[in-house]
Protein backbone atom coordinates (compact mmCIF):
# COMPACT_ATOMS: atom_id res chain seq x y z
CA UNK A 1 0.00 0.00 0.00
CA UNK A 2 1.42 3.32 -0.83
CA UNK A 3 0.28 5.42 2.18
CA UNK A 4 1.70 4.53 5.53
CA UNK A 5 0.00 7.07 7.90
CA UNK A 6 -3.45 6.84 8.19
CA UNK A 7 -5.36 10.51 7.19
CA UNK A 8 -7.93 9.93 9.17
CA UNK A 9 -8.50 12.03 12.51
CA UNK A 10 -11.06 9.52 14.04
CA UNK A 11 -8.69 6.30 12.88
CA UNK A 12 -10.85 3.88 15.65
CA UNK A 13 -9.83 0.33 15.89
CA UNK A 14 -10.82 -2.58 13.68
CA UNK A 15 -13.86 -4.55 13.80
CA UNK A 16 -13.06 -7.25 16.30
CA UNK A 17 -11.31 -10.41 14.41
CA UNK A 18 -14.16 -12.64 16.60
CA UNK A 19 -16.53 -11.54 14.06
CA UNK A 20 -14.15 -13.13 11.37
CA UNK A 21 -15.84 -16.60 10.10
CA UNK A 22 -18.32 -15.91 12.34
CA UNK A 23 -21.13 -16.01 10.07
CA UNK A 24 -21.24 -17.97 6.28
CA UNK A 25 -23.41 -17.21 3.37
CA UNK A 26 -25.56 -20.71 3.41
CA UNK A 27 -27.90 -19.53 0.69
CA UNK A 28 -28.23 -17.30 -2.87
CA UNK A 29 -31.19 -17.17 -5.24
CA UNK A 30 -32.10 -14.98 -7.87
CA UNK A 31 -35.56 -14.11 -10.41
CA UNK A 32 -34.70 -14.91 -14.00
CA UNK A 33 -33.04 -11.71 -14.89
CA UNK A 34 -32.20 -12.72 -18.87
CA UNK A 35 -36.38 -13.10 -18.51
CA UNK A 36 -37.45 -10.53 -16.69
CA UNK A 37 -35.17 -8.26 -19.07
CA UNK A 38 -37.21 -9.29 -22.26
CA UNK A 39 -40.44 -9.14 -20.82
CA UNK A 40 -39.95 -5.47 -19.60
CA UNK A 41 -38.29 -4.49 -22.46
CA UNK A 42 -41.47 -5.69 -24.68
CA UNK A 43 -43.27 -3.19 -22.25
CA UNK A 44 -44.44 -6.30 -20.24
CA UNK A 45 -44.35 -5.74 -15.90
CA UNK A 46 -43.59 -9.20 -14.62
CA UNK A 47 -43.45 -8.32 -11.15
CA UNK A 48 -42.67 -5.71 -8.56
CA UNK A 49 -40.08 -4.83 -6.40
CA UNK A 50 -41.71 -7.62 -3.53
CA UNK A 51 -42.54 -9.97 -6.23
CA UNK A 52 -39.05 -10.02 -7.48
CA UNK A 53 -37.40 -10.67 -4.09
CA UNK A 54 -39.89 -13.13 -3.46
CA UNK A 55 -39.10 -15.23 -5.92
CA UNK A 56 -34.93 -14.82 -5.49
CA UNK A 57 -35.70 -15.67 -1.75
CA UNK A 58 -37.97 -18.66 -2.80
CA UNK A 59 -34.98 -19.79 -4.63
CA UNK A 60 -32.61 -19.13 -2.05
CA UNK A 61 -34.40 -21.16 0.55
CA UNK A 62 -34.10 -24.15 -1.54
CA UNK A 63 -30.13 -23.53 -2.30
CA UNK A 64 -29.53 -23.62 1.84
CA UNK A 65 -31.93 -26.37 2.52
CA UNK A 66 -33.38 -24.39 4.89
CA UNK A 67 -37.04 -24.36 5.62
CA UNK A 68 -38.59 -20.42 5.79
CA UNK A 69 -39.78 -21.36 9.74
CA UNK A 70 -35.95 -21.35 10.29
CA UNK A 71 -35.92 -17.78 9.57
CA UNK A 72 -36.01 -15.33 11.94
CA UNK A 73 -34.15 -12.39 10.96
CA UNK A 74 -34.92 -10.25 7.42
CA UNK A 75 -33.34 -7.39 5.72
CA UNK A 76 -34.47 -5.75 3.16
CA UNK A 77 -33.02 -4.06 0.13
CA UNK A 78 -33.30 0.02 -0.32
CA UNK A 79 -36.18 -0.34 -3.15
CA UNK A 80 -39.13 -2.66 -0.67
CA UNK A 81 -40.06 -1.69 2.70
CA UNK A 82 -39.40 -4.08 5.84
CA UNK A 83 -42.97 -4.41 7.28
CA UNK A 84 -44.80 -5.16 3.61
CA UNK A 85 -41.83 -7.42 2.62
CA UNK A 86 -41.90 -9.40 5.97
CA UNK A 87 -45.78 -9.46 5.36
CA UNK A 88 -45.49 -11.10 1.88
CA UNK A 89 -43.04 -13.47 2.52
CA UNK A 90 -44.64 -14.23 5.51
CA UNK A 91 -42.13 -14.31 8.16
CA UNK A 92 -42.45 -12.56 11.57
CA UNK A 93 -38.37 -11.63 11.75
CA UNK A 94 -36.74 -11.55 15.59
CA UNK A 95 -34.94 -8.82 14.29
CA UNK A 96 -34.98 -7.03 10.79
CA UNK A 97 -33.93 -4.01 8.95
CA UNK A 98 -33.47 -2.04 5.61
CA UNK A 99 -30.01 -1.77 4.09
CA UNK A 100 -28.20 -1.84 0.72
CA UNK A 101 -25.98 -4.35 -0.60
CA UNK A 102 -22.99 -4.33 1.28
CA UNK A 103 -24.35 -3.02 4.73
CA UNK A 104 -26.97 -5.69 4.76
CA UNK A 105 -24.33 -8.48 5.02
CA UNK A 106 -22.40 -6.50 7.75
CA UNK A 107 -25.58 -5.62 9.45
CA UNK A 108 -26.66 -9.59 9.30
CA UNK A 109 -22.69 -10.67 10.87
CA UNK A 110 -23.17 -8.44 13.70
CA UNK A 111 -26.71 -9.72 14.18
CA UNK A 112 -26.07 -13.02 13.94
CA UNK A 113 -23.45 -12.69 16.19
CA UNK A 114 -24.64 -10.85 19.15
CA UNK A 115 -27.86 -13.56 19.03
CA UNK A 116 -30.06 -11.01 17.90
CA UNK A 117 -31.38 -13.05 15.35
CA UNK A 118 -29.83 -17.06 13.88
CA UNK A 119 -30.71 -17.20 10.34
CA UNK A 120 -31.12 -14.28 8.54
CA UNK A 121 -32.46 -13.45 4.65
CA UNK A 122 -31.53 -10.77 2.93
CA UNK A 123 -33.58 -10.32 0.19
CA UNK A 124 -33.26 -7.60 -2.65
CA UNK A 125 -36.34 -6.81 -5.23
CA UNK A 126 -36.56 -3.73 -7.46
CA UNK A 127 -38.70 -2.96 -10.65
CA UNK A 128 -36.62 -0.11 -11.57
CA UNK A 129 -36.78 -0.94 -15.20
CA UNK A 130 -40.65 -1.23 -15.44
CA UNK A 131 -41.29 1.20 -12.90
CA UNK A 132 -39.12 3.86 -15.39
CA UNK A 133 -37.07 4.69 -12.24
CA UNK A 134 -35.43 7.89 -12.76
CA UNK A 135 -31.77 7.82 -11.94
CA UNK A 136 -31.14 11.83 -13.23
CA UNK A 137 -33.19 14.65 -13.41
CA UNK A 138 -34.70 16.82 -10.83
CA UNK A 139 -36.40 14.21 -9.24
CA UNK A 140 -33.48 11.55 -9.42
CA UNK A 141 -34.10 8.45 -6.58
CA UNK A 142 -31.81 9.00 -3.82
CA UNK A 143 -31.77 12.86 -3.53
CA UNK A 144 -33.15 12.99 -0.48
CA UNK A 145 -30.22 10.99 0.89
CA UNK A 146 -27.76 12.41 -1.32
CA UNK A 147 -28.05 15.96 -1.54
CA UNK A 148 -25.56 15.98 -4.71
CA UNK A 149 -28.04 13.95 -6.58
CA UNK A 150 -30.06 16.97 -7.11
CA UNK A 151 -28.34 19.95 -5.77
CA UNK A 152 -26.64 20.96 -8.97
CA UNK A 153 -29.74 20.22 -11.60
CA UNK A 154 -30.26 23.98 -12.33
CA UNK A 155 -26.95 23.88 -14.37
CA UNK A 156 -28.08 20.03 -16.18
CA UNK A 157 -26.19 18.32 -13.72
CA UNK A 158 -28.23 15.80 -12.50
CA UNK A 159 -27.59 12.06 -13.58
CA UNK A 160 -25.25 9.52 -12.13
CA UNK A 161 -23.40 8.59 -15.03
CA UNK A 162 -22.24 12.83 -15.15
CA UNK A 163 -20.84 12.41 -11.56
CA UNK A 164 -18.48 9.63 -12.54
CA UNK A 165 -17.69 11.19 -15.60
CA UNK A 166 -16.58 14.22 -13.88
CA UNK A 167 -14.43 11.88 -11.38
CA UNK A 168 -13.07 9.80 -14.08
CA UNK A 169 -12.22 13.25 -16.30
CA UNK A 170 -9.63 14.64 -12.88
CA UNK A 171 -8.56 11.43 -12.55
CA UNK A 172 -7.61 10.37 -16.01
CA UNK A 173 -6.08 13.94 -16.04
CA UNK A 174 -3.80 12.98 -12.83
CA UNK A 175 -3.12 9.92 -14.02
CA UNK A 176 -2.30 10.28 -17.86
CA UNK A 177 -4.24 7.84 -18.64
CA UNK A 178 -6.00 7.45 -22.11
CA UNK A 179 -9.89 7.87 -21.93
CA UNK A 180 -10.09 4.86 -24.59
CA UNK A 181 -8.11 2.63 -22.13
CA UNK A 182 -11.29 2.31 -19.62
CA UNK A 183 -12.55 0.19 -22.46
CA UNK A 184 -10.64 -2.48 -20.73
CA UNK A 185 -13.39 -3.34 -18.56
CA UNK A 186 -16.23 -3.92 -20.72
CA UNK A 187 -14.34 -5.60 -22.85
CA UNK A 188 -13.31 -7.74 -19.90
CA UNK A 189 -16.51 -7.83 -18.18
CA UNK A 190 -18.48 -8.75 -21.61
CA UNK A 191 -16.19 -11.58 -21.78
CA UNK A 192 -16.73 -12.95 -19.05
CA UNK A 193 -20.60 -12.66 -19.10
CA UNK A 194 -20.24 -14.21 -22.44
CA UNK A 195 -20.07 -17.49 -20.40
CA UNK A 196 -22.80 -16.57 -17.64
CA UNK A 197 -26.28 -17.72 -19.12
CA UNK A 198 -27.83 -15.34 -15.96
CA UNK A 199 -26.33 -12.64 -17.85
CA UNK A 200 -28.61 -10.20 -20.00
CA UNK A 201 -25.81 -8.83 -22.65
CA UNK A 202 -23.70 -11.91 -23.70
CA UNK A 203 -22.22 -10.53 -27.06
CA UNK A 204 -18.27 -10.26 -26.52
CA UNK A 205 -17.22 -6.80 -27.88
CA UNK A 206 -13.91 -5.46 -28.75
CA UNK A 207 -11.68 -2.39 -27.68
CA UNK A 208 -13.07 -0.66 -31.26
CA UNK A 209 -16.88 -1.56 -30.19
CA UNK A 210 -16.00 0.39 -27.00
CA UNK A 211 -13.94 3.16 -29.15
CA UNK A 212 -16.69 3.31 -31.68
CA UNK A 213 -20.05 3.52 -29.39
CA UNK A 214 -21.46 7.22 -28.86
CA UNK A 215 -20.28 9.16 -25.61
CA UNK A 216 -23.29 9.15 -23.57
CA UNK A 217 -21.77 12.21 -20.77
CA UNK A 218 -18.04 12.16 -21.99
CA UNK A 219 -15.72 10.88 -21.28
CA UNK A 220 -17.98 8.01 -20.92
CA UNK A 221 -19.38 6.20 -23.54
CA UNK A 222 -22.15 3.63 -23.78
CA UNK A 223 -20.72 0.54 -22.90
CA UNK A 224 -19.34 2.54 -19.40
CA UNK A 225 -23.19 2.18 -18.18
CA UNK A 226 -24.73 -0.29 -16.61
CA UNK A 227 -27.70 -2.47 -17.45
CA UNK A 228 -30.84 -1.16 -15.54
CA UNK A 229 -32.93 -4.23 -15.04
CA UNK A 230 -35.69 -5.43 -12.96
CA UNK A 231 -35.33 -8.46 -10.63
CA UNK A 232 -34.37 -10.04 -7.28
CA UNK A 233 -31.88 -11.49 -5.42
CA UNK A 234 -31.62 -13.10 -1.88
CA UNK A 235 -28.61 -14.16 0.10
CA UNK A 236 -29.51 -16.23 3.59
CA UNK A 237 -26.88 -15.84 6.29
CA UNK A 238 -26.65 -17.67 9.60
CA UNK A 239 -24.05 -18.57 12.50
CA UNK A 240 -20.87 -20.60 10.93
CA UNK A 241 -22.27 -23.29 13.67
CA UNK A 242 -25.13 -23.96 11.80
CA UNK A 243 -24.20 -23.39 8.57
CA UNK A 244 -21.50 -26.29 9.06
CA UNK A 245 -24.34 -28.84 9.28
CA UNK A 246 -26.09 -27.36 5.97
CA UNK A 247 -25.90 -29.35 2.50
CA UNK A 248 -23.54 -26.73 0.86
CA UNK A 249 -20.28 -25.52 1.75
CA UNK A 250 -20.26 -22.37 3.55
CA UNK A 251 -18.91 -19.23 2.49
CA UNK A 252 -17.66 -17.48 5.71
CA UNK A 253 -17.59 -13.26 5.95
CA UNK A 254 -13.87 -13.43 6.59
CA UNK A 255 -13.63 -9.55 6.65
CA UNK A 256 -14.92 -6.57 5.94
CA UNK A 257 -14.00 -2.68 6.34
CA UNK A 258 -16.15 0.52 5.84
CA UNK A 259 -15.38 4.75 5.52
CA UNK A 260 -17.10 7.26 4.25
CA UNK A 261 -16.05 10.93 2.53
CA UNK A 262 -19.00 12.97 3.65
CA UNK A 263 -17.34 16.20 4.13
CA UNK A 264 -17.18 18.50 0.81
CA UNK A 265 -19.69 15.63 -0.46
CA UNK A 266 -22.55 17.91 -1.79
CA UNK A 267 -19.64 20.37 -3.85
CA UNK A 268 -18.28 17.36 -5.38
CA UNK A 269 -14.96 17.83 -3.70
CA UNK A 270 -13.51 13.90 -2.52
CA UNK A 271 -14.85 12.88 -5.94
CA UNK A 272 -12.63 14.91 -7.53
CA UNK A 273 -9.57 15.75 -5.70
CA UNK A 274 -8.45 12.08 -4.50
CA UNK A 275 -11.22 9.84 -6.32
CA UNK A 276 -12.50 8.40 -2.82
CA UNK A 277 -8.68 6.91 -2.32
CA UNK A 278 -8.48 7.48 0.83
CA UNK A 279 -11.78 5.79 1.74
CA UNK A 280 -10.79 2.73 0.16
CA UNK A 281 -7.57 2.66 1.41
CA UNK A 282 -8.97 2.61 4.91
CA UNK A 283 -11.53 0.35 4.43
CA UNK A 284 -9.51 -1.92 2.59
CA UNK A 285 -6.89 -1.91 5.53
CA UNK A 286 -9.75 -2.93 7.87
CA UNK A 287 -11.41 -5.54 5.82
CA UNK A 288 -7.56 -7.30 4.85
CA UNK A 289 -6.69 -6.81 8.75
CA UNK A 290 -9.60 -8.44 10.09
CA UNK A 291 -9.18 -11.15 6.99
CA UNK A 292 -5.55 -12.16 8.15
CA UNK A 293 -4.79 -11.32 4.60
CA UNK A 294 -4.27 -8.99 1.42
CA UNK A 295 -4.78 -8.25 -1.91
CA UNK A 296 -2.28 -10.49 -3.23
CA UNK A 297 -4.16 -13.10 -1.70
CA UNK A 298 -7.52 -12.74 -3.15
CA UNK A 299 -8.77 -15.13 -6.44
CA UNK A 300 -10.78 -12.50 -7.59
CA UNK A 301 -12.32 -9.27 -7.26
CA UNK A 302 -15.84 -7.70 -7.71
CA UNK A 303 -16.50 -4.30 -8.02
CA UNK A 304 -19.67 -2.37 -7.23
CA UNK A 305 -19.85 -0.94 -10.99
CA UNK A 306 -22.94 1.18 -11.69
CA UNK A 307 -20.19 2.20 -14.43
CA UNK A 308 -16.33 1.35 -15.77
CA UNK A 309 -14.87 4.27 -13.70
CA UNK A 310 -15.23 1.71 -10.34
CA UNK A 311 -12.94 -0.46 -11.61
CA UNK A 312 -9.76 1.36 -12.11
CA UNK A 313 -10.28 3.71 -8.97
CA UNK A 314 -10.77 0.44 -6.86
CA UNK A 315 -7.27 -0.95 -8.06
CA UNK A 316 -5.18 1.66 -6.76
CA UNK A 317 -7.48 2.27 -3.54
CA UNK A 318 -7.70 -1.53 -2.39
CA UNK A 319 -4.21 -1.65 -2.95
CA UNK A 320 -3.79 -4.20 -6.17
CA UNK A 321 -1.66 -2.08 -8.21
CA UNK A 322 0.32 0.67 -7.76
CA UNK A 323 -1.17 4.88 -8.25
CA UNK A 324 -0.40 5.53 -11.92
CA UNK A 325 -0.03 1.87 -13.04
CA UNK A 326 -3.63 0.98 -13.91
CA UNK A 327 -3.45 1.36 -17.65
CA UNK A 328 -0.35 -2.01 -17.24
CA UNK A 329 -2.16 -3.69 -15.20
CA UNK A 330 -5.28 -3.82 -17.53
CA UNK A 331 -2.36 -4.45 -20.57
CA UNK A 332 -0.16 -6.57 -18.95
CA UNK A 333 -1.85 -8.42 -15.65
CA UNK A 334 -5.29 -8.67 -17.21
CA UNK A 335 -9.08 -8.96 -15.63
CA UNK A 336 -10.65 -10.90 -17.90
CA UNK A 337 -10.71 -14.63 -18.61
CA UNK A 338 -7.23 -15.60 -18.23
CA UNK A 339 -6.10 -12.59 -16.56
CA UNK A 340 -3.83 -12.46 -13.07
CA UNK A 341 -7.40 -10.73 -11.30
CA UNK A 342 -10.78 -11.97 -12.56
CA UNK A 343 -12.68 -8.78 -11.69
CA UNK A 344 -17.14 -8.81 -12.27
CA UNK A 345 -16.79 -12.36 -13.09
CA UNK A 346 -20.24 -12.40 -13.91
CA UNK A 347 -20.44 -9.07 -15.87
CA UNK A 348 -21.50 -7.46 -13.19
CA UNK A 349 -23.75 -4.56 -13.48
CA UNK A 350 -22.21 -3.49 -17.04
CA UNK A 351 -23.37 -7.18 -18.99
CA UNK A 352 -25.33 -8.96 -16.33
CA UNK A 353 -27.88 -6.91 -14.14
CA UNK A 354 -28.06 -3.93 -12.74
CA UNK A 355 -28.60 -5.26 -9.02
CA UNK A 356 -27.22 -2.75 -6.95
CA UNK A 357 -24.35 -4.85 -6.19
CA UNK A 358 -26.65 -7.54 -4.53
CA UNK A 359 -25.75 -9.93 -7.22
CA UNK A 360 -21.79 -9.64 -7.03
CA UNK A 361 -22.65 -11.32 -3.64
CA UNK A 362 -24.06 -14.07 -4.91
CA UNK A 363 -21.63 -14.59 -7.86
CA UNK A 364 -18.68 -14.17 -4.38
CA UNK A 365 -20.61 -17.32 -2.78
CA UNK A 366 -20.71 -19.37 -6.57
CA UNK A 367 -17.39 -18.61 -7.24
CA UNK A 368 -16.43 -19.90 -3.82
CA UNK A 369 -18.25 -23.25 -3.81
CA UNK A 370 -17.39 -23.91 -7.47
CA UNK A 371 -20.94 -23.30 -9.07
CA UNK A 372 -19.27 -21.20 -11.85
CA UNK A 373 -19.22 -23.66 -14.94
CA UNK A 374 -17.47 -22.15 -17.43
CA UNK A 375 -16.37 -18.77 -15.60
CA UNK A 376 -15.34 -20.78 -12.59
CA UNK A 377 -12.20 -19.23 -11.43
CA UNK A 378 -9.35 -22.19 -10.91
CA UNK A 379 -9.20 -23.08 -7.22
CA UNK A 380 -10.72 -20.02 -5.95
CA UNK A 381 -10.54 -19.57 -2.01
CA UNK A 382 -11.10 -15.40 -1.36
CA UNK A 383 -12.76 -13.37 -3.11
CA UNK A 384 -13.06 -9.24 -2.25
CA UNK A 385 -16.21 -7.53 -2.58
CA UNK A 386 -16.14 -3.76 -2.67
CA UNK A 387 -17.92 -0.86 -3.26
CA UNK A 388 -17.69 2.77 -3.43
CA UNK A 389 -20.63 4.58 -4.07
CA UNK A 390 -21.05 8.25 -3.09
CA UNK A 391 -17.49 8.26 -0.99
CA UNK A 392 -19.20 4.82 1.10
CA UNK A 393 -16.30 2.74 0.94
CA UNK A 394 -17.09 -1.16 1.68
CA UNK A 395 -15.72 -4.41 1.39
CA UNK A 396 -16.29 -7.80 2.29
CA UNK A 397 -14.05 -10.48 1.89
CA UNK A 398 -15.83 -13.82 0.99
CA UNK A 399 -13.78 -17.20 2.24
CA UNK A 400 -14.49 -20.66 1.65
CA UNK B 1 -46.02 31.94 -24.15
CA UNK B 2 -46.75 29.76 -21.17
CA UNK B 3 -46.00 26.61 -22.69
CA UNK B 4 -42.60 28.23 -24.37
CA UNK B 5 -41.61 29.09 -21.31
CA UNK B 6 -42.60 25.50 -19.35
CA UNK B 7 -40.79 24.18 -21.86
CA UNK B 8 -37.35 25.41 -21.15
CA UNK B 9 -37.77 25.92 -17.49
CA UNK B 10 -34.63 25.92 -15.69
CA UNK B 11 -34.65 22.30 -13.46
CA UNK B 12 -35.41 23.69 -9.88
CA UNK B 13 -32.95 24.86 -7.26
CA UNK B 14 -32.92 22.50 -4.24
CA UNK B 15 -34.10 25.93 -1.45
CA UNK B 16 -33.33 24.77 2.07
CA UNK B 17 -33.66 27.22 4.68
CA UNK B 18 -30.03 28.77 3.80
CA UNK B 19 -30.05 28.45 -0.07
CA UNK B 20 -32.54 31.14 -0.08
CA UNK B 21 -29.90 34.38 0.75
CA UNK B 22 -27.66 32.72 -2.17
CA UNK B 23 -30.43 32.59 -5.00
CA UNK B 24 -31.29 35.97 -3.97
CA UNK B 25 -27.62 37.57 -4.41
CA UNK B 26 -26.95 35.39 -7.34
CA UNK B 27 -30.72 37.39 -9.07
CA UNK B 28 -28.79 40.85 -7.77
CA UNK B 29 -25.87 39.86 -9.59
CA UNK B 30 -23.32 39.18 -6.70
CA UNK B 31 -23.32 35.66 -5.58
CA UNK B 32 -22.57 35.31 -1.46
CA UNK B 33 -21.57 33.10 0.59
CA UNK B 34 -21.43 32.44 4.55
CA UNK B 35 -18.01 33.33 5.64
CA UNK B 36 -17.21 32.03 9.29
CA UNK B 37 -16.37 34.72 11.81
CA UNK B 38 -15.00 32.00 13.94
CA UNK B 39 -12.04 30.25 11.47
CA UNK B 40 -12.36 32.31 8.13
CA UNK B 41 -13.81 29.42 5.88
CA UNK B 42 -16.33 29.74 3.16
CA UNK B 43 -18.62 27.06 2.52
CA UNK B 44 -20.68 26.13 -0.47
CA UNK B 45 -23.23 24.84 -0.34
CA UNK B 46 -24.77 27.33 2.48
CA UNK B 47 -25.76 25.52 5.70
CA UNK B 48 -26.77 25.99 9.32
CA UNK B 49 -23.25 26.10 11.24
CA UNK B 50 -19.12 25.95 9.46
CA UNK B 51 -18.64 22.42 9.16
CA UNK B 52 -14.78 23.76 9.65
CA UNK B 53 -15.48 24.60 13.48
CA UNK B 54 -19.25 24.15 14.06
CA UNK B 55 -19.62 28.19 14.84
CA UNK B 56 -23.06 29.40 14.39
CA UNK B 57 -21.47 32.90 13.74
CA UNK B 58 -21.40 33.09 9.92
CA UNK B 59 -21.87 36.29 7.61
CA UNK B 60 -22.82 35.94 4.13
CA UNK B 61 -19.95 37.88 1.68
CA UNK B 62 -19.94 38.51 -1.71
CA UNK B 63 -17.75 35.90 -3.57
CA UNK B 64 -14.50 37.30 -6.36
CA UNK B 65 -15.94 35.28 -8.98
CA UNK B 66 -12.78 33.42 -9.64
CA UNK B 67 -12.00 30.30 -9.92
CA UNK B 68 -10.06 27.29 -11.92
CA UNK B 69 -11.32 24.30 -13.42
CA UNK B 70 -11.55 20.63 -12.07
CA UNK B 71 -12.97 18.78 -14.11
CA UNK B 72 -15.81 18.92 -16.86
CA UNK B 73 -18.15 16.84 -18.68
CA UNK B 74 -20.22 16.89 -22.16
CA UNK B 75 -23.35 15.81 -22.07
CA UNK B 76 -24.18 14.19 -25.72
CA UNK B 77 -27.66 13.22 -24.47
CA UNK B 78 -30.55 15.45 -23.85
CA UNK B 79 -32.32 14.76 -20.66
CA UNK B 80 -33.53 18.19 -19.85
CA UNK B 81 -35.90 20.27 -21.96
CA UNK B 82 -33.62 23.41 -20.94
CA UNK B 83 -30.49 21.57 -21.53
CA UNK B 84 -30.67 20.17 -24.93
CA UNK B 85 -27.11 18.19 -26.02
CA UNK B 86 -24.14 19.16 -26.56
CA UNK B 87 -23.64 21.20 -23.54
CA UNK B 88 -20.97 20.88 -20.64
CA UNK B 89 -20.70 20.73 -16.64
CA UNK B 90 -17.57 22.49 -15.06
CA UNK B 91 -16.33 21.84 -11.66
CA UNK B 92 -14.74 24.64 -10.50
CA UNK B 93 -12.68 25.49 -7.43
CA UNK B 94 -13.69 28.85 -5.97
CA UNK B 95 -10.62 31.24 -4.83
CA UNK B 96 -12.56 31.61 -1.75
CA UNK B 97 -12.06 27.54 -1.55
CA UNK B 98 -15.16 25.71 -2.02
CA UNK B 99 -16.15 23.51 -4.88
CA UNK B 100 -19.05 24.26 -7.33
CA UNK B 101 -20.61 22.76 -9.99
CA UNK B 102 -21.30 25.15 -13.22
CA UNK B 103 -21.64 25.63 -16.58
CA UNK B 104 -18.61 27.29 -18.98
CA UNK B 105 -19.84 29.33 -21.34
CA UNK B 106 -18.45 31.20 -24.86
CA UNK B 107 -14.80 29.56 -25.72
CA UNK B 108 -13.64 26.67 -24.41
CA UNK B 109 -10.11 25.50 -23.99
CA UNK B 110 -8.57 23.46 -26.87
CA UNK B 111 -7.32 20.63 -24.60
CA UNK B 112 -7.75 19.72 -21.46
CA UNK B 113 -10.08 22.34 -19.58
CA UNK B 114 -8.58 21.26 -16.58
CA UNK B 115 -6.30 24.11 -14.28
CA UNK B 116 -8.05 26.61 -16.52
CA UNK B 117 -8.60 30.04 -14.90
CA UNK B 118 -12.53 31.37 -14.89
CA UNK B 119 -14.57 34.10 -13.97
CA UNK B 120 -18.23 34.08 -12.90
CA UNK B 121 -20.47 35.75 -14.82
CA UNK B 122 -24.42 35.67 -14.34
CA UNK B 123 -26.60 34.12 -17.03
CA UNK B 124 -30.99 34.66 -17.20
CA UNK B 125 -32.42 31.70 -18.73
CA UNK B 126 -35.17 31.97 -21.02
CA UNK B 127 -37.78 31.13 -18.10
CA UNK B 128 -35.53 34.54 -15.94
CA UNK B 129 -33.67 31.87 -13.72
CA UNK B 130 -30.34 33.57 -13.49
CA UNK B 131 -27.48 30.80 -13.27
CA UNK B 132 -23.89 31.51 -12.01
CA UNK B 133 -21.79 30.90 -14.75
CA UNK B 134 -18.35 30.47 -15.63
CA UNK B 135 -16.24 31.80 -18.97
CA UNK B 136 -12.40 31.59 -19.44
CA UNK B 137 -10.74 34.19 -17.60
CA UNK B 138 -9.05 36.51 -20.24
CA UNK B 139 -5.92 36.44 -18.96
CA UNK B 140 -6.09 32.98 -19.66
CA UNK B 141 -6.58 32.97 -22.79
CA UNK B 142 -4.24 36.22 -24.18
CA UNK B 143 -7.67 37.58 -25.19
CA UNK B 144 -11.63 38.33 -24.63
CA UNK B 145 -13.61 35.64 -24.70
Amino acid sequence: MSSSANPFVNAGRPASSRLSRAAAIVGVGHSDWVGDWKRTRAGEKPSDGYGYGAIAFREALADSGLKRDDIDGLIAGPATAYERLSEVLGIDPRWGDQADAVLSVIKAITAVESGLAETIALVYGNDQRSAKIQYGGPQAMGGDAFLSYVYHAPWGLTSQGALYALTFQAWKHARGFEGDDLGYVAVAQRAWSSMNPNAIQRKRITLDDYRNAPYICEPLRLFDYCQINDGGVALIVTTAERAARLGKPPVYIQGFGRRDLNQGATSLEPRLTDYYRPAQEDCARQAYEMAGFGPADMDMLQVYDSFSVHVPLALEGYGYCKIGEVRRFFREQGIGPGGKLPINTSGGHLSETYMQGWAHQIECVRQLRGECGERQVPNCRHAHYTSDVCGNAVSIVYSR
Amino acid sequence: MTDVVEAVRTPPAVMGLYDGPMWASIREGTMRLQRCLNCGEMQYPPGPVCPHCLSSNLEWQPISGRGTIVSWVVYHRTYLAAYPEPYNVVAVKLAEGPFMASNLEGETPAQSWIGAPVRMVYSTMLDGTVLPRFTLAATSAGKTP
